[in-house]
């Protein structure tokens, strides 16, 4: 995968064929993901769709009610807009032409979402599988679980792409 | 005044209270620590959303990793509730608390 700027705010994404089916499948997945009903959900994922506006006491106990209430609703509509993105990228590869390399030109308010949503991807499959900091740290060849394995190893080509269309973003003095 | 049908009027002094708490700067936005976010895109998120220079975002990033979570903003409530939505669609796991007087 690449990733380059051609205009200032304009950014051309371009994938070879195993990348291509491997961003389809994960497309597919997330439309799929997007339409289920929350409430049929994993307590871990629906906590994640629904969302935790604070941790504290402070507030007054309907203040936060309002502030929940609303957070839960954004983060419908969310799903819903995204669900929306995610049929255009289907709809984009159905009629391109030159499927290898798979070229798409994006904008950078384009390229974050398409970012957020290999990010949803990411964080969907460590909710669903409970995996952790350590488990994304460990040898692949160690973890016995066939499902787990391919789970992390999905999370990390994701994060692949991810930095690939960053680029380096750390501070280091 | 009288209240039409279906209709209530609430105590001024309620309505007033509401919009000081609104627009009073007594909110802390806090990033918490997640095992699945990367570095450099929790700096990117940082520096889209809250507009933070590469340095600070930086700084932020590594108080989350190490200390578990960072306070990111000081704001109104409307505000910090804003930056809440906005860091949570990137999957960041962010909240909002209301500083003790």
């Amino acid at each position: 995968m690449t990733c380059e700027q051609f205009e200032p705010g304009q950014w051309r994404l371009s994938f070879n064929e195993p990348e291509t089916e491997f961003v389809l499948n994960t497309l597919a997945r997330l439309g799929r993901h997007y339409q289920d009903d929350i409430l049929r959900m994993p307590p871990t994922l629906r906590a994640y769709w629904q969302g935790t506006i604070t941790r504290g006491e402070t507030a007054a106990k309907e203040e936060i009610r309002e502030l929940q209430d609303d957070l839960t609703a954004a983060r419908a509509e969310l799903r819903a807009d995204r669900l929306a993105l995610v049929e255009n990228w289907m709809r984009d590869y159905e009629l391109s032409e030159n499927r290898n390399p798979w070229r798409v030109d994006v904008t950078t308010a384009e390229r974050d979402e398409f970012l957020a949503m290999l990010n949803d991807r990411r964080i969907m499959l460590a909710l669903e599988m409970g995996i952790t900091e350590d488990d994304m740290e460990a040898d692949l060849g160690q973890i016995a679980n066939e499902a787990r394995r391919g789970g992390i190893l999905e999370i990390d080509v994701l994060g692949h792409f991810i930095l690939v269309m960053l680029g380096p973003q750390i501070y280091r003095p | 005044m009288a209240e039409g049908p279906g209709t209530r009027t609430l105590p001024e002094i309620d309505v007033e209270e509401k919009l000081k708490s609104a627009f009073a700067r007594g909110w802390s936005v806090i990033v918490w620590n997640d095992p699945v976010n990367l570095m450099d895109y929790v700096v990117y998120v940082f520096k889209t959303v809250l507009k933070m220079n590469e340095k600070d975002a930086s700084r932020h990033m590594w108080e989350v990793h190490q200390k578990g979570k960072s306070l990111v903003a000081r704001e109104t409530r409307e505000k910090s509730e804003l930056i809440v939505h906005r860091l949570r669609g990137f999957g960041l796991n962010a909240t909002m608390e209301q500083e003790k007087a």
